[in-house]
């Protein structure tokens, strides 16, 4: 089939996340006609609850290749300044990381201050290097040289390579050695346990199941090294979103809220376009789907799937873990010594690498943690429905489906451990809560349809990455179905406010509809 | 007629015990006629290799009757409102065109067009199917049907098999009372409540198979003996049938193809293509497992093909390596016979596409001859599928003989 080209192809984009939008904006710059369809009633998927309110805290690498395909430079986005980080410590001598400024919170300097930042510096320069995988679809490893498309992968992987060469001899080993080795291992070995190392390790563990010692979580640790720090966008997750639909729509997409995609229509082998709950059906010569791989292919259906296929996507391990709990507060709480560097500042309730490592325990058995830790964010209220502060915590790990089931009583034991223990470090805090709401991985997977709830739509594993994810056989954004691409969080590179797994599947799409060619 | 009573007809090892095998239902018929005392390991069950002696049984099959029992053979039931779009997934050919009451022989790949296995599809209803292969497909079949409304049943304990096979074999179910002369080829009927015929086999002749409950094997066996009895009836093992299914140019698992999922090396895998069956792929008819990789193997040409070869002299070539002008090797036999009705010294033999469709195919045979091997270079050209494909085992009404 030829398409016609006097008519603009159109595709339809399911979901208006962050991937969804990037998707859509980067196929309408080249010419597309792009509709995108969200049954939520806002932008934002995971940002947002799919524009229920609020989900995500911090935004630390929405990435510049995703951000000129929406036409957006950095300051249009109404983020601030890179927050502070406070690490929560037991004995009360809390650290305080401002930029390259690591303190106790009474303004002594940290021992460990220059280790910490030789390994961030080093973590840095190796995320650099990995850096070009997340811009581009994963290397075809093994495909040889039998065809254009196998020459530049080769060409993109000796760029890679080459960023690895620039390394210091030393380096290239030490890079080889860490990629393998595990988060908890790579930071243990140059920092003695306590906040600050545990800091870094959070940043490895946040939003998966794996625990510290997991492999593969030193990759996810140096993806997240690889933007700048955390920084808030003004007026919360809802207001980046919205920002991040109005680029897309001054790009010519077309978003339609309330809108469900219910099946996707193939004829003769090939994507003809969606079918809404509604019974309408967009015709398009290609969807690409923001959803976990099995949400989308049963939207196709498994009979447009060969059965290796179907079984891998089986296979997926998708059961979230993070929780967040929201918190509305008669008043600021305090920390002795942190007066005033509360608001807005990113509280990690992680006291060490063996908390860690004990919070991470429970869910293997489907037990709500009773010590968990957490990311914490506490914000003064506008004085209107939030009340005069709000306190918001991303709670990990958390089971997606408790032995006990998500009972009222174990809701309220998860909620009560979170308190608890941010009780120790702000004793009046319990008796400031007014209102509190818990949304769990299995709550948010009904908020967003998110497999499991899962942060990244498909743990972000050894085996779920790169030539990997979603699955084998998958992992360049063509499903095996001509005109149905992967462009959401469960593709390459995975989760994170980062829009590029949108923007990659586009540009990998595109491509396809330039050569005009069906396969 | 030595050649005939060869070591490697079988892609099991022998077993020198009955240690561990099962019994199929016939197992006490077989026992008390063999005499041979040569049993084989068919999907762990105790199956006879040869009762007595290999060339009486093959001469049975072309000139008279037999018996084989084929008990062991996978036997899986697919039923339910989704049967057929479960069925036409799995397996190559359009089975929307295959009516109740009828037999298509079958082949299923993986998601890389490489063959899994081939076998029988019986249609018994418009939702009812049963698929008889060589290979285990228990849990393929549960990947194959997931998310589809089907339920799907291991039915190889549950029926008993056995091949009547031979041009009087139609004499011998009219003997029994059970005459079916309007049955076509590939045709399934039920003479009785409770036991299925079809016209189907592996000899490449006349031939029935009938299913039963185990219940009623015995009954059967005795039933078919006694009718048989003035017409040349015999009952044989594997090694028998093996040289009629090579004459018939009928491929096995095994040894003219390693099923994929058996392969540990994944190169070992081969396409309908490569074996000469492509004609068994419709790529018209919607998604099916393999489809995309089996549509581009078919825009190109295949690396290596199955062929027939006529080769000089009566030198059994099982084994031999095949070359192509001169020294060039360019494949090796898979399955060798003395075809003993056409006469022709023919095998199965996988080449180089290129030197498949050439002339200057020389085979190399090694033959042991007291206690010393001797080489022979003979001279092979490849032929038509099938030396032995008589009328007869077309007829309907079947003839007399
Ligand atoms: C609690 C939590 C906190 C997080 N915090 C952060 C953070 O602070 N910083 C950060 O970088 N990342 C954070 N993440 C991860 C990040 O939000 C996600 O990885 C990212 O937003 C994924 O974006 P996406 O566009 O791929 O998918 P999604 O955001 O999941 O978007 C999919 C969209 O599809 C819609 N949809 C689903 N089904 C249908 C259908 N049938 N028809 C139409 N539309 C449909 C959904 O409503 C949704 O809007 C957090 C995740 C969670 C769970």
């Amino acid at each position: 089939m030829a398409f016609d080209h006097n008519r603009r192809p159109r595709a339809v984009v399911i979901g208006a996340g962050v991937n969804g939008l990037a998707a859509a904006a980067t196929l309408a710059a080249r010419g597309v006609d792009v509709t995108v369809v969200e049954r939520g009633r806002g932008p934002g998927g995971m940002m947002t609850g799919a524009g229920q309110g609020e989900l995500g805290h911090f935004v630390w690498n929405l990435h510049p290749a995703a951000l000129a395909e929406l036409g957006l430079g950095a300051a249009d986005l109404g983020l601030g300044a890179e927050v502070a980080t406070v690490l929560l410590a037991a004995d009360g001598r809390h650290v305080v990381i401002e930029g390259e400024a690591i303190s106790f919170a009474d303004g002594t300097p940290h021992p460990d201050a220059a280790a910490y930042r030789a390994l961030r510096a080093r973590l840095a320069r190796f995320a650099a290097v990995l850096a070009p995988l997340a811009t581009a679809a994963p290397p075809r490893l093994g495909s040889g040289m039998l065809n254009r498309a196998g020459l530049s992968d080769l060409a993109q992987l000796a760029r890679t390579g080459l960023g690895l060469r620039r390394l210091p001899r030393d380096a290239r080993r030490e890079f080889l050695r860490v990629l393998l080795s595990n988060a908890a291992d790579l930071v243990r070995d140059e920092l003695p346990d306590g906040p600050l190392a545990a800091s870094l390790v959070f940043d490895a563990i946040l939003g998966g199941r794996a625990a510290p010692g997991a492999p593969g979580t030193v990759l996810a640790l140096l993806w997240r090294h690889a933007g700048g720090g955390r920084r808030r966008p003004a007026g919360g997750m809802a207001a980046l979103a919205r920002r991040i639909a109005g680029a897309a729509e001054a790009r010519g997409v077309t978003i339609r809220y309330d809108a469900t995609a219910a099946g996707i229509e193939v004829e003769g082998d090939r994507v003809r376009g969606l079918r809404l709950g509604s019974g309408e059906v967009i015709a398009a010569e290609m969807v690409l789907s923001s959803l976990g791989a099995m949400p989308t292919l049963r939207l196709a259906g498994p009979a447009h799937f060969d059965a290796e296929a179907c079984r891998r996507i089986r296979g997926l391990r998708c059961e979230g873990t993070t929780a967040r709990l929201d918190l509305r507060l008669a008043e600021m709480p305090r920390i002795e010594g942190l007066d005033g560097r509360l608001a807005g500042a990113r509280l990690l309730l992680a006291p060490s690498v063996a908390a860690i490592e004990a919070a991470c325990r429970p869910v293997k058995y489907g037990a709500i943690p009773a010590s968990p830790v957490a990311e914490v964010l506490i914000e003064p209220g506008d004085g209107g429905a939030e009340g005069p502060a709000h306190l918001s915590a991303l709670v990990q790990h958390v089971p997606y489906a408790p032995e006990c089931g998500w009972t009222e009583a174990a809701r309220e034991a998860l909620a009560a451990a979170v308190i608890g223990a941010l009780g120790t470090h702000m004793p009046g805090l319990p008796g400031l809560v007014t209102e509190s709401r818990l949304a769990t991985p299995r709550d948010i997977e009904t908020m967003t349809g998110a497999p499991g709830g899962h942060w990244h739509h498909a743990e972000l594993a050894a085996d779920q990455m790169l030539t990997l994810r979603p699955v084998n056989g998958m992992a360049r954004y063509a499903s095996s179905l001509p005109g149905l691409w992967f462009c959401g969080a469960g593709a390459h590179p995975g989760g994170d406010i980062t829009g590029l797994p949108g923007r990659n599947a586009a540009l990998a799409a595109a491509a396809d509809l330039g050569q005009g060619v069906t396969r | 007629m030595n050649r005939i009573a060869r070591e490697t007809v079988s892609p099991r090892p022998r077993v020198p015990s009955r240690e561990g095998l099962a019994d199929t239902p016939f197992e006490p018929r077989l026992r008390a006629l063999s005499t041979a005392e040569d049993w084989m390991d068919w999907s762990g069950c105790l199956s006879p290799r040869a009762l007595g002696a290999v060339e009486t049984e093959y001469f049975a099959i072309r000139n008279q009757a037999t018996l084989f029992d084929v008990s062991p053979m996978h036997k899986y039931r697919v039923t339910g409102p989704d049967a057929e779009r479960v069925v036409n997934r799995l397996v190559t050919r359009d089975v929307a065109r295959l009516a109740p009451g009828r037999v298509a022989y079958v082949l299923w790949c993986d998601e890389d067009g490489m063959v899994i296995d081939d076998g029988t599809l019986f249609r018994l209803g418009p939702q009812d199917f049963r698929l008889c292969c060589q290979e285990r497909q228990f849990a393929w079949l549960h990947d194959i049907a997931w998310g589809f409304d089907v339920a799907i049943a291991d039915e190889t304990g549950d029926v008993a098999g056995l091949a009547l096979q031979g041009p009087t074999s139609h004499a011998v179910l009219e003997a029994a009372g059970l005459a079916l002369p309007d049955l076509r080829p590939f045709g399934i009927a039920e003479p009785e409540p409770g036991l299925v015929i079809s016209r189907t086999g592996f000899s490449g002749d006349l031939g029935y198979e009938l299913w039963l409950r185990p219940e009623g094997a015995l009954a059967l066996w005795d039933r078919l003996w006694v009718a048989g009895a003035d017409l040349g009836l015999r009952a044989i093992g594997f090694a028998a049938l093996d040289i009629a299914r090579i004459e018939a140019g009928f491929i096995m698992a095994g040894a003219e193809f390693q099923p994929i999922h058996r392969a540990l090396r994944p190169s070992r895998g081969r396409t309908p293509f490569e074996l000469g069956l492509g004609h068994l792929v419709d790529p018209g008819k919607p998604h099916f497992n393999g489809r995309r990789a089996l549509l581009r193997e078919a825009a190109r040409t295949p690396r290596r093909q199955l062929v027939m070869l006529d080769i000089e002299g009566t030198k059994d070539a099982s084994g031999a390596l095949v070359y192509h002008r001169g020294r060039r090797e360019a494949g090796h036999a898979t399955s060798a016979v003395w075809a003993p009705t056409a006469k022709r010294n023919i095998a199965f033999a996988e080449l180089d596409a290129r030197a498949a469709r050439s002339a200057g195919l020389r085979a190399e045979i090694y033959t042991l001859k007291e206690g010393r091997w001797e080489r022979t270079m003979a001279s092979a050209t490849v032929i038509d599928r099938g030396v032995f494909r008589p009328p007869r085992a077309r007829a309907t009404p079947p003839g007399r003989f």
